[in-house]
């Protein structure tokens, strides 16, 4: 029964977007922005005229700027959407790489009772380190290249996944199929791959999905700090940052970057709270 | 209750060790010998082996980890390059701003979001309480140095409502350095009450589906005194968890808010020791800060386990 | 001593509303950019350390309102042997340092020793100097080894400076700061305020303006972000503030309650060149650079207006002694056809030329954007280095890191001033024909036979691309309205200010 929680949940996910519109609304306007960072460049439609700096600061719809210029004359909208693909780059490295690590420990520690006690002391520590304070710290030590902040703030979340997957490990390890799968000499990485892993996919989407949105805020705190990503590498985060010092003369260039930055940490939230309501058997069973 | 308190205890130990060995090794893992990063350039080759002498550096690696942790149980974190005094006492004078800041946004925090998230759950699938869900969410969406930005250019500077930054001038007496932490509070705690307000809503849903939720229903009891009275004081214990641990967070989780409004409080003194390179200070704030959090946790889990006992039915 | 206490906050005070900008009376608050890493400003040539420090510790000379040398611990001008060798400086009497003590001549020997030895412009004539004496109580003898013009504008600059300190307290480092200052450091909290008391036992120097010692207190309140202080400005938090970002000018010019100070022409922004290794040792190579370069949008781009930039090849703006047209033809060429043609001549390969530079100042990464874009189109291959102002510091000292690395400087009042000129300096620019014009410029005394050789060095500047200056930037700071005896200057001094009410 808990084998088919994975395969019942899918189409119960799609039931419960069209159950709740702003759930539907929130997802199809994130994958609506990712669509943009992605196509847009491609198409060749959001690079105007490249750098012109005599264009600086030209409001939005002025001069063929969608979105106006920014201290360069650069078109905000191309510059959106080329910093976009950094940024939710980052969001994804961070939820897939601290997802991966997280899933590791989590199912060590879970599986075998040995491992359990250190490993665990070792995720409590891990957390207690406030996570901006120590993605600081790591980009500090190590440098601030894109690599080097998807790592730290990967070490900054990995920790979270992976207690969500050893707790959840604890229980499925018990139950009457896993075990007999044991008696039955089943090897236990596959035990662990086919029958664990497999049930706790959902949590794990979950808890990926914020970290994906916490990821992106934590860069552009990082930016605003100096300690972010080399600024030649346009993010969101650094477009915000930049735009402050035309706070009077040119609101416009850190509304968009702002805007897009909450959409799309906002949608992110709101999609994985839907995500977890569907997948929720607490949930299911009510329905 | 007592092999739970022991357990209890010894974990935390674990991890105060364990806190302490990942603070050792961050600043091991920096490219380069500490020594001469510390002192930059101009340093001679003999100012160099002088600091390495004095950090301990020509010692064994297990050596320095061991003097490391010693001192560090003694309270002793190393001197700070910068300021050149020890890293506590230079911690101990950025305490006050961080600790009250945090008290004060968990205060701002949770007035907001307890009675909107009782009331969201009260009135759930509603389309008020997927707008107020909402809402707050979307304030913890925008980066909070834009949130502090505008506050204090609009707020502060144009409406003269609070102070701009800064935490009072020398003189300052407490009242008037507390009036300097109002507007970054505010700053900090609405960002911080989207995920009060989801933990309530989500501990009030709990309780309402209870079954002595439903008996104190049927028994005719008015429905204000049943979330009030009954659910409410259940759904405590859980928020008490979340309070306190965002209450953690937050005295250096502020990095950014305290750095807008140039508070000397530990975050923007960590992004001034790391701006200098002063890794002993990076080091100890790290340290504290952890080891705040563990004690933190430690007394949320008791007072989760005392209240939890008065309320059993 | 001037104490005050500030009677208790009664309830009301504190609530939201009374934001009242709590300036006590007699107290000056000053928004500088970041927090002096030292109060001995003979180690330091940061501006801030010098804003901060001219306050309690004094040189022997100053330069005054139009940058001429004056007497400030010293009684008067030196006497100069004729043959510009030897300087017998009088020492003024009954100048008494903080600490209770009064200075004569072994404190001021013990200084310029020390000067000599640490400060990064003492060591730099160090070579020259042949000796130091205390020829009597009040006076001291600086003997050199060859005519030396700057030594007087070196001695009476604030940065890098040559501070008189008692004798006692002299060593490689300097843990308690005692001066002669109007001002005495009362408190300091890094990284929150420094604190500064007027000096009850200061005697007034001769030759520089009077310290009125007006304020009686003066405080420095490190605000490391632009915007806050602006804001802190404009909410009546601070009664000046440096360091501030162009944009804000028409806010603060709207403002009722403050007027900004706009230092024009302010300093010029130069990209410094590698000498030493690399790319940019090759001349060719440089001029192409210098050939691609579009200063005019580099600078629009940077400070966004033509009220806050002059686009001017000269060293030296209109209205300095040292102003020359001399080689200017070569700055602001902005010919990318030019420069590639350079770079097919001496076969490039591609290699990629560094650009180190910081957004400590944002305009030093707009202008490198810029000239990025435009070396591009040239057919170099650039590579940014964007780092926090602590890295720069430490890598520009490493010629294996950078090519090019952005920074600024104020007009200084005398060119020698500039260490770049000096093939000592890490730039290492070591033409002969260049230094062979330096030395003839350091040790002709004559002011206009000066001005002539300085029109030959800029000229060799342009042509050898020795450094590349951008242009001329206008500063910006800020003041509360109404507050006066503030002169605008790179470094602004507060013992005169007074505000309004």
């Amino acid at each position: 029964m808990a084998g088919s929680a994975a395969s019942a949940s899918a189409p119960g996910f799609f039931r419960l977007l069209s159950a709740r519109p702003s759930v539907l609304v929130a997802f199809a306007l994130f994958v609506a922005i990712v669509a943009a960072c992605v196509l847009l460049p491609l198409l060749g439609v959001t690079d105007i005229g490249g750098m012109s700096v005599r264009n600086r600061l030209t409001p939005p719809g002025e001069g063929g700027y969608l979105l106006g210029a920014d201290a360069f004359g650069r078109d905000l909208l191309g510059r959106l959407m080329v910093a976009g693909q950094v940024s939710l780059g980052i969001g994804l490295g961070v939820a897939l790489l601290s997802s991966a690590a997280g899933i590791w420990i989590g199912l060590l520690a879970g599986f075998f009772k040995r491992l359990d006690t250190p490993l665990s002391r070792l995720i409590d520590a891990m957390m207690a380190f406030p996570d901006i304070l120590l993605a600081l710290s790591l980009v500090a030590i190590f440098g601030g290249s894109m690599g080097n902040v998807i790592l730290a703030l990967s070490i900054v979340y990995t920790p979270r996944i992976a207690r969500i997957v050893r707790a959840s490990t604890l229980v499925i390890r018990e139950l009457p199929y896993v075990e007999a799968a044991q008696a039955l000499g089943t090897r236990t990485p596959t035990i662990m791959i086919t029958h664990v892993l497999r049930n706790i996919m959902s949590p794990i989407l979950v808890q990926a999905t914020f970290i994906f949105a916490y990821a992106m805020l934590a860069e552009a705190g990082l930016s605003f700090l100096g300690v972010g990503v080399d600024p030649t590498t346009p993010t969101w985060g650094t477009m915000v940052n930049e735009g402050r010092q035309f706070i009077d003369n040119a609101f416009f260039l850190i509304l968009f970057p702002g805007l897009i930055i909450a959409a799309s940490v906002l949608t992110l939230q709101i999609a994985g709270d839907g995500l977890r309501d569907a997948l929720d058997p607490r949930l299911a069973k009510e329905t | 209750m007592r092999s739970y308190l022991v357990r209890r205890l010894v974990g935390m130990v674990v991890v105060i060790f364990l806190v302490l060995t990942i603070a050792f090794v961050l600043v091991r893992l920096a490219p380069g010998d500490p020594a001469s990063l510390m002192l930059g350039p101009d340093a001679t080759p003999e100012e160099v082996d002088a600091l390495r002498i004095r950090l301990g550096l020509d010692q064994p690696i297990i050596v320095q980890y061991l003097t490391f942790v010693t001192n560090a149980l003694r309270g002793d974190l190393g001197t700070s390059l910068f300021f050149n005094q020890s890293v506590t006492s230079v911690l101990a004078t950025r305490a006050e701003p961080s600790i009250f800041l945090a008290l004060f946004s968990l205060l701002v925090a949770l007035v907001i979001a307890t009675p909107i998230g009782i009331w969201a759950a009260y009135r759930r699938g509603s389309v008020g309480d997927q707008m107020s869900v909402t809402s707050a969410m979307l304030a913890a969406s925008v980066p909070s140095f834009l949130t502090g930005l505008i506050f204090q250019r609009y707020l502060a500077t144009d409406l003269g409502w609070f102070p701009v930054s800064g935490y009072g001038s020398p003189d300052a007496d407490f009242a008037e350095r507390m009036r300097h932490l109002i507007l970054p509070a505010i700053t900090l705690g609405i960002t911080n009450s989207a995920l009060i307000l989801r933990f309530t809503r989500a501990s009030m849903l709990d309780i309402l589906g209870e079954d002595y939720i439903r008996t104190a229903r049927s028994k005719g009891m008015r429905e204000r005194r049943v979330v009030l009275r009954h659910a409410l004081k259940n759904a405590g214990i859980p928020i008490i968890t979340v309070v306190g641990l965002t209450f953690a967070l937050l005295v250096s989780g502020a990095v950014v808010t305290e750095r807008v409004f140039n508070l000397p409080g530990m975050g923007n003194l960590v992004v001034n020791a790391v701006l200098r390179r002063d890794y002993p200070v990076i080091q100890g704030t790290l340290i504290v800060v952890a080891a705040l959090y563990v004690l933190v946790n430690l007394a949320t889990d008791l007072l989760y386990l005392i209240l939890d006992k008065r309320v059993k039915y | 001593m001037h104490h005050r206490f500030r009677p208790l906050m009664t309830a009301a005070t504190i609530a939201l509303v009374a934001a009242s900008p709590a300036i006590a009376e007699g107290t000056i608050d000053v928004a500088i950019i970041g927090e002096p890493d030292t109060f001995d400003p003979m180690i330091s040539t940061k501006d801030v350390v010098s804003i901060v420090t001219q306050h309690f510790v004094e040189t022997l000379y100053t330069f005054d309102e139009s940058w001429s040398v004056v007497p400030l611990l010293a009684a008067a001008m030196p006497q100069i042997s004729d043959d510009g060798l030897t300087y017998v400086i009088p020492l003024r009497e009954g100048v008494t340092f903080h600490d209770g003590s009064s200075m004569d001549s072994a404190d001021v020997l013990a200084s310029m020793t020390r000067w000599v030895e640490v400060a990064s412009r003492g060591k730099a004539i160090a070579d020259k100097v042949e000796s130091i004496e205390a020829t009597g109580d009040y006076e001291i003898t600086i003997s050199l080894n060859a005519p030396y013009a700057p030594l007087m504008s070196l001695l009476a600059f604030s940065n890098s400076a040559a501070v008189v300190y008692p004798e006692e307290i002299i060593g490689d480092e300097i843990a308690e700061v005692v001066g002669t200052g109007p001002y005495k450091l009362e408190a300091h909290e890094p990284d929150q305020y420094t604190q500064l008391v007027r000096f009850d036992g200061y005697t007034q120097p001769t030759g520089a303006a009077e310290r009125t010692q007006t304020p009686d207190e003066i405080r420095f309140v490190p605000v490391p972000d632009p915007n806050t202080r602006v804001e802190g400005l404009l909410s009546g938090q601070f009664d000046y503030a440096d360091g501030l970002q162009t944009e804000a000018y028409d806010r603060i010019e709207a403002s009722d309650a403050a007027e900004p100070v706009l230092l024009e022409p302010f300093g010029w922004p130069v990209f410094a060149v590698n000498h030493k290794k690399g790319k940019m040792t090759e001349l060719k190579f440089r001029q192409a650079v210098q050939a691609a370069l579009p200063f005019d949008d580099m600078l629009f781009a940077a400070f966004g207006d033509e009220k806050f930039f002059q686009t001017d090849g000269a060293m030296y703006p209109e209205g300095w002694a040292w102003n020359t047209e001399a080689g200017t033809e070569l700055y602001n060429q902005n010919d990318q056809a030019k420069a590639s043609a350079l770079l097919d001549e001496i076969g490039y390969d591609g290699d990629p030329l560094r650009i180190l530079t910081s957004r400590q100042y944002e305009f030093h990464y707009q202008m490198a954007e810029v000239a990025r874009m435009a070396l591009e189109a040239a057919g170099f291959t650039v590579e940014m280095d964007v780092v926090d102002w602590a890295t720069l510091a430490q890598n520009r000292d490493n010629p294996d890191l950078w090519d090019i690395y952005i920074t600024h400087s104020p007009f200084l009042p005398e060119p020698a001033l500039t260490s770049s000129y000096f093939s000592t300096a890490r730039e290492g620019w070591d033409n002969p024909e260049k230094n062979e014009i330096l030395d003839r410029f350091t040790s002709v005394a004559d002011p206009e036979a000066r001005k002539e050789v300085f029109a030959e060095l800029q000229e060799i500047v342009l042509k050898d691309v020795g450094l590349i200056k951008v242009g001329n930037f206008n500063a910006l700071q800020g003041k509360a309205a109404g507050l006066e005896g503030v002169v605008p200057s790179p470094w602004p001094a507060f013992w005169n200010a007074a505000s309004a009410e």
